[in-house]
């Protein structure tokens, strides 16, 4: 019933979305250095606190060494071959309006389907576009001014509302944080900043498309979500990017602060290059995650990763104010040559916190697929809850699918459940199927699809339907 | 107190001892191979330090009392040592007391150890090194051992010093045996322990660890186990938390059809530690593997169990489990768990699950409101907790001695429970 021709035929379907648009440039040569930061801060008229926070974050790091505890094995990358800066040309006289965006950037969009103007209309999506480091068109924006949301790029952000990004910048994941992160911190370049007054409902779900373009740039952004106390915000990232040879870096930081009783709830569809099928090119996705929720507050992480020759990501909660809720949803898929070592953590500190981690592994070819969890129940939470359910699947006896869930307790009344299963794809389930006349490459997507089911209920609509037809794309016929 | 101790200093102590030790130790020609081959890759590892990833949350703090840098002297045999077995060998510091053991037929005893895959830890290595002694159990093919057989390892000393104690077993085709390892003791000594087990085709080992020396003792002991024939392994290991406990267990499955049943109990209290690692290593296809092990932590105590499971690629038809539940008893204890799964095949089945809670105050209301004491029920629910795991000891003396020992360790008033309501 399953065979390996068939196995074979779906795991070599090429990547669908690869392709180059050519826009002029204005890149800095490559190479990391104290001026290399200077020139990025002036380029964007950064104010002098701010160069001074990149460079103590870029000195700090020259003494970090490159961690290698995750399950996932590449050549060493060489950091000064990348160029820290690529702004698009038309930079200087920003465009007003979406007509007057490069037509060829929009294409992109277009390309990969999900064009700007339609998305405008499809369920009132605001769209933050990065293409390469800086934001290009931003929408919806007077819309959200009207309800005081701020949703803006981050070098906006810096010179609009200083005090905020002061005052939040770096303060969940700190500049010291780890390798990646402190580069990060060091060289970023642009990204999001959302800011969500005090009980505020976020009048519709925001939205950062994200696309790596300029060959040898790594992508250096930073998100920064603030929810003011008793507000909500649901964030959608997605990503993909164009098909080529050499490997990016991608080494972004992302800080949520969800302020008492605010909720923030935030997506990601993951879908960059991977590597051709024997792992040659792909983007390293080295990223760090984390969200700090105060008391009463909610932070939820939703992700669906099938791109990316290395994936390294812990999407991660912070439960510090009492009765805080954390939650992890993740799909990853991996197949050729692709490895992934993601995860989360859950720190539970405050009481009667409530954290929920459900993860799906799929991994298929010669790929590697581990999850890495940590939960931690502090001296001081009482009462603190964490259920983890983390399930692989497996298609094909070359893959590799890994568990290593961390749990530490501290405290007695702290309730701490892990469960983990391992299976492939039953040959009844598919027999079931053909019998009913489902063709073996349909039967495999609706197994898989059901197998991910819980995590893609979580997905906001648009991104339910994206996410599903991503695991077909990657999937369709895949017979165990 | 005592100074840090770094990963270099370790070294520096252990190889000091080993060279020494080699010089004067001439008396056991049968170990000199071993011995210098195990220098030889001792001399090359690297100790672990607090970045190490296996040890982050163990300090080798406490061996900065020095313990490494003594060998704990030659002791007489104590008197009153139990006997579980219907043989019974002892071991005191590391050395046969001959004069106090005795071997059913079938199976031969011969003073030497050999050089083993698996065994790669540093403190295995300096096992291997520094071995005054060392005993070597052979059980003949197709022999039902007749009676049990305890080997009791005793560490003796007054000061912080070490001894390093070694046994190896190899089960021939078709064999049975009920081996019973103890490990006991008397002050502040470290055991550095290896204990490595073969089974061959068809031979059946029934296996228990017991390990309850002295509460300012340490610690730091490997089991290995090979499968290297269709054979079956039931290893049962009860636990006390001493200074500090670290248990390495390490199983190679080998042979299809060969079958791992581990099941184990630990307690760490009144500011014990014990570290266990397991590493369930399937190399071959249509091979079992199950693990049952049941923790408590209370008054301050450390437990910490690592529980990997390896599917090797093309071992399918492996059936694989783990489970681990822990009771954390008291505020200021500690639990770490982290049951890992490695695997490179999809046509197996592996689960594992671990949990963390405290005794169910439902429970403990119920026992009160019927006149039963807190520090009392609580003792009752405790024991009800590794219940299943006590009730299924094969062995009726082992069973014996394991109730009242357990009662004893989950039972002792220690303070903590005056928090009572």
């Amino acid at each position: 019933m399953s065979t390996q021709a068939e196995l074979d035929k779906v795991i070599s379907s090429e990547y669908e979305a690869g392709f180059t648009t050519l826009v002029e440039s204005d890149t800095l040569p490559p190479g990391l250095n104290e001026d290399v930061i200077r020139v990025i801060s002036a380029k964007k008229g950064e104010p002098e606190w701010l160069l001074e926070w990149r460079l103590d974050a870029y000195r700090n790091w020259l003494e970090m060494a490159e961690p290698n505890w995750a399950h996932v094995t590449y050549p060493p990358v060489d950091l000064n071959a990348i160029s820290y800066y690529s702004a698009p040309k038309s930079m200087e006289d920003r465009p007003q309006s979406l007509d007057e965006v490069d037509p060829e950037l929009l294409d992109t969009y277009k390309k990969l389907g999900i064009p700007l103007h339609e998305q405008e209309m499809l369920a009132g999506v605001a769209v933050d576009a990065v293409f390469d480091s800086v934001s290009v068109g931003t929408t919806f924006k007077a819309k959200l001014a009207e309800a005081g949301v701020i949703f803006c790029s981050i070098s906006e952000a810096v010179h609009e509302h200083p005090e905020l990004v002061k005052k939040y910048l770096g303060s969940v994941v700190p500049k010291g944080d780890n390798f990646f992160a402190g580069l990060n911190s060091a060289v970023f370049t642009d990204g999001s900043f959302v800011y969500i007054p005090k009980g505020v409902r976020c009048p519709m779900e925001l939205s950062t498309y994200f696309r790596i373009n300029e060959a040898n740039t790594g992508q250096f952004e930073r998100t920064l979500i603030v929810a003011d106390e008793g507000s909500y915000v649901s964030y959608l990232e997605g990503c993909t990017a164009p098909q080529r040879d050499e490997n990016q870096l991608h080494a972004a930081v992302v800080e949520l602060v969800a302020l008492p009783g605010a909720e923030i709830k935030y997506s990601t569809v993951q879908n960059w290059y991977p590597g051709d099928k024997d792992g040659k090119g792909g983007i390293y996705n080295f990223v760090t995650k984390r969200g700090v929720a105060h008391d009463n507050a909610k932070i939820s992480w939703t992700q669906v990763e099938t791109g990316s020759a290395i994936t390294w990501k812990y999407p991660s909660v912070v439960l510090r104010g009492d009765n805080s809720v954390g939650e992890f949803y993740s799909v990853a898929l991996t197949r050729h040559a692709q490895q992934a070592d993601t995860g989360t953590k859950m720190i539970h500190l405050g009481k009667n916190t409530r954290s929920t981690i459900v993860s799906k592994g799929i991994s298929a070819g010669k790929s590697s697929n581990a999850y890495r969890g940590l939960v931690r129940m502090g001296p001081r939470a009482e009462n603190a809850r964490n259920f983890t359910q983390c399930d692989s699947l497996l298609l094909g006896d070359t893959c590799g699918a890994h568990t290593f869930p961390y749990i530490e307790s501290k405290h007695p009344s702290a309730t701490i459940e892990h469960e983990a299963t391992t299976s492939k794809v039953s040959d009844d389930q598919l027999f079931l199927c053909r019998q009913r006349g489902i063709d073996p490459e349909k039967a495999i997507s609706m197994i898989v699809n059901g197998f991910c089911k819980e995590v893609f209920k979580e997905l906001p609509m648009e991104f339910a339907v994206e996410a599903g037809k991503l695991l077909e794309v990657s999937l369709e016929g895949a017979v165990g | 107190m005592s100074a840090l101790l770094s990963p270099e200093d370790l070294k520096r102590q252990a190889l000091a001892n080993v060279q020494d030790a080699t010089e004067s130790n001439a008396e056991n020609p049968a170990l000199t191979a071993l011995r210098d081959s195990s220098l030889a890759a001792l001399k090359a590892a690297v100790f672990p330090g607090r970045k190490t990833e296996q040890w982050k949350y163990t300090s080798l703090q406490p061996l900065a009392d020095g313990h490494l840098n003594r060998r704990a002297a030659a002791a007489a045999t104590p008197a009153d040592l139990p006997e579980l077995g219907d043989y019974r060998l002892v071991l005191v510091n590391g050395r046969l007391d001959e004069s106090s053991s005795a071997l059913p037929d079938g199976v031969t005893l011969k003073r030497e150890a050999s050089r083993l895959e698996g065994l790669t830890t540093p403190f295995a290595l300096y096992n291997g090194a520094a071995l005054d002694d060392a005993i070597t159990l052979e059980v003949a093919a197709n022999t039902d051992v007749a009676g049990t057989v305890q080997v009791i390892h005793y560490a003796d000393g007054d000061q912080p010093a070490h001894c390093n104690t070694r046994l190896e077993v190899v089960l021939g085709t078709g064999s049975r045996m009920t081996l019973i390892e103890q490990y006991l003791g008397r002050g502040p000594v470290l055991t550095n322990a290896v204990t490595a087990i073969e089974t061959r085709d068809n031979a059946h080992l029934s296996h228990y660890r017991l390990q309850s020396e002295a509460r300012d003792s340490l610690h730091i002991g490997t089991l290995l186990l090979r499968q290297s024939g269709v054979s079956r392994i039931d290893s049962y290991q009860l636990m006390a938390g001493n200074r500090l406990r670290r248990n390495d267990v390490r199983a190679f499955i080998d042979k299809s059809g060969a079958e791992l049943n581990m099941n184990g109990i630990f307690v760490a209290r009144d500011r014990t530690h014990i570290d266990n690692q397991l590493c369930v290593e399937h190399r071959v296809p249509d091979c079992t593997s199950n693990q049952v092990y049941r923790g408590l932590a209370g008054e301050k105590g450390k437990a910490i169990l690592n529980g990997r499971i390896h599917i090797h690629p093309g071992a399918s038809g492996t059936l694989a489990e783990l489970s681990n539940k822990n009771l954390l008893l008291n505020p200021g204890a500690e639990i770490y768990t982290k049951p890992e799964l490695e695997i490179y095949n999809d046509d197996v089945k592996c689960a594992h699950g671990a949990t963390v809670g405290q005794l169910d105050a439902g429970q403990q209301f119920y026992l009160q409101a019927r006149g039963v004491p807190l520090a009392e029920a609580k003792r009752m629910l405790s024991l009800g907790f590794v219940n299943e795991l006590v009730m299924g000891l094969p062995d009726q003396t082992v069973a014996d001695w394991a109730q009242p020992w357990l009662a004893g360790e989950l039972g002792q008033s220690r303070g903590a429970d005056e928090e009572a309501a």
